[in-house]
């Protein structure tokens, strides 16, 4: 029997950098050992849209800020695979730790409400980059076959600035969903009938000019179009909304989302469903 | 919960570490918990010796899981005060929870990990990142070292159950809760866990557990707690409160049939045969002084005594709500 007793001060966590360490750890862990469920799928089916849309229907699609389609739609395409995957990664971690009561672990360890919050949405990012980055990878590949050229990365300091905020935004709805949540039902209604149809119509596919006034004036109070115009204009130049506004509901949204998500890890229930 | 008032420093600001040690493990004061209109604990409070096993027994529903729950934040008191090695769990959550180690009733499936992962997760949580020696300890020490590669759906009960242990211990806590920590476990298993328990005792570690099986609580813990509808009824050392609440059974088997009418402490007899339930003060010899019996009439003289089973039996009533 090895004596229990220790010199260490009571109480103390000597190293609270390495509790925040495991859980990403941890949560990076669980999306790879389901690699092609939480990776492989999503770059299908950004590969396919490119296919599709881009390749395909983009050479019949002009647009007027003078870049090709397939061009516009890579950066819409990459931000969609960050922000999904992102906020995925965290609903459903949550979910499932709920379903089998592991979440409870989170509760009874030393870990703050500051610590998951950063550490998961630190690893639903690293997911959604990863997603994005094959997505882009894609892109490039049938930008160079279709059009003879490398699509150049035009601001890319802006283009990691728009990804991490989107990303670690979309995370940390994802804690938010999932602790209101009371069935796995209700975080799959969120993503289907509110997230995906904000990422759709958040300018993925088409730019705002192309829009009626009326529905410019409607698209421009969704937060997700200024997320991915901020991307768009990270990596071709051109932007729908002015890059600086674009910032701004970019860092506000991150904020909301931040404070919402921080309610949640305080007041929310860890117990098992 | 009661708020701390104001101005009180934090516990790292009162007392110097070094004294941590002289508190109390564990001081429950005025805990009360409720869910709606539902009382589950009411106006609990006891205080834990450093190194002993109290036991913590009463029927489903009594408030032993929710009183642990709080404990651990799992839940939130209504009112009243925890506190750990003399910090309160609420407003010292992190540094209390450093020190406890916590085994729930409920078995985890974590899905995606092995045995071995977990651990090392569960270690990182509390700062120690490398815990390898520890970890090799507690999977041999519980049986698991075997097993380390399995995911926990390829575990038995049992082995879900002691993995449960060596997580509650691998950051070497210095109080563990036990939330019945041999449910639905076969008895080989529940020897081998209590013996376990044991041996943490003998280290130093301050336990609190709640069990169904009284015999073990009897013969494991230093104090007993009886909780009922939420209420701590009784609590003390195991011996004072079988002693305090039950009664001794002196059965006198006599040489020649005994017809002597209105004998003190008699319950039953037969034609030889005389039980006599008597005060736990009393010995043999005072009742038959007491009863001016020969030793020679005597044939064979038996003591019962009585029995935790006894006590709560005594303080939940005879209809016995289930423990």
């Amino acid at each position: 029997m090895t004596p229990l007793t220790s010199r260490r001060p009571l109480g103390v966590i000597l190293n609270p950098f390495a509790t925040f360490l495991t859980l990403y750890q941890r949560e990076m862990m669980r999306f790879m050992k389901v690699v092609f469920q939480t990776v492989f799928a999503p770059m299908v089916n950004s590969a396919l849209y490119l296919l599709i849309f881009g390749v395909s229907l983009g050479k019949t699609i002009h647009l007027e800020n003078g870049i090709s389609y397939l061009a516009f739609l890579i950066p819409g395409l990459v931000m969609m695979g960050v922000l999904n995957n992102a906020f995925q990664n965290t609903s459903s971690s949550i979910v499932s730790g709920k379903f089998s009561g592991d979440l409870e672990d989170l509760k009874v360890v030393p870990l703050t409400p500051q610590m998951i919050i950063w550490a998961m949405s630190a690893a639903a990012l690293t997911r959604g980059l990863v997603v994005g980055l094959v997505t882009w990878g894609v892109g490039e590949v049938f930008g160079f076959v279709v059009e003879g050229r490398v699509i150049p990365v035009v601001h890319p300091l802006w283009l990691i600035v728009f990804l991490t905020i989107g990303g670690l935004t979309f995370a940390m709805l994802g804690i938010s969903v999932a602790f209101w949540a009371k069935t796995f039902d209700q975080v799959s209604a969120i993503g289907s009938f509110l997230l995906l149809p904000l990422i759709y119509l958040g300018g993925v596919f088409f730019s705002l000019h192309g829009l009626h006034p009326f529905w410019q004036a409607v698209a421009s109070i969704n937060p997700v179009l200024y997320l991915i115009n901020g991307v768009r204009y990270g990596l071709t130049g051109v932007t729908d909304v002015d890059v600086t506004l674009a910032f701004a509901v970019a860092v506000v949204s991150l904020m909301v989302f931040l404070f919402m998500g921080l309610r949640a890890l305080k007041k929310g229930s860890y117990t098992r469903w | 919960m009661t708020s701390e008032p104001a101005g009180r420093p934090k516990q790292s600001e009162r007392a110097p570490l070094a004294t941590m040690a002289e508190c109390a493990p564990l001081e429950v004061t005025e805990l009360v918990k409720s869910y709606g209109s539902n009382l589950a604990v009411d106006r609990v409070s006891f205080a834990m010796k450093p190194g002993e096993i109290l036991g913590l027994l009463g029927p489903n529903g009594a408030g032993k899981t929710t009183l642990i729950s709080t404990t651990v934040t799992l839940e939130k008191p209504t009112s009243g005060r925890i506190e750990i090695f003399g910090m309160d769990v609420q407003t010292e959550p992190e540094r209390c929870k450093m020190l406890t180690g916590f085994v729930p009733q409920e078995l985890i499936n974590h899905g995606y990990f092995n045995v071995e992962e977990i651990l090392q997760f569960h270690s990182g949580y509390f700062g120690r990142r490398r815990n390898k020696d520890r970890i090799d300890w507690l999977l041999k020490e519980l049986s698991l070292w075997d097993h380390r590669k399995k995911k926990v759906k390829q575990l038995s009960g049992g082995m879900k159950r002691r993995l449960l242990i060596a997580k509650a211990l691998v950051h070497e806590p210095k109080l563990l809760l036990l939330d019945e920590p041999t449910a639905g476990v076969d008895i080989e298993l529940r020897e081998s866990l209590w013996r376990f328990v044991g041996e943490l005792k003998a280290s130093g570690l301050s336990i609190l557990l709640t069990t169904h099986y009284i015999h073990e609580a009897e013969q494991l813990c230093d104090r007993i707690g009886i909780l009922q509808k939420g209420q701590l009824r009784h609590l003390g050392p195991t011996r004072d409160l079988i002693k305090d609440l039950t009664k001794r059974e002196i059965v006198v088997r006599l040489k020649q049939k005994n017809d002597t009418q209105n004998l003190p402490y008699l319950i039953r007899r037969t034609d030889r045969e005389l039980v006599f339930q008597v005060p736990s003060s009393m010995g043999a010899g005072d009742l038959l002084l007491e009863l001016g019996l020969e030793l020679e009439s005597i044939d064979d003289l038996a003591i019962r005594e009585g029995s935790l089973e006894d006590a709560l039996k005594r303080v939940l009533g005879d209809k016995g709500e289930r423990v």
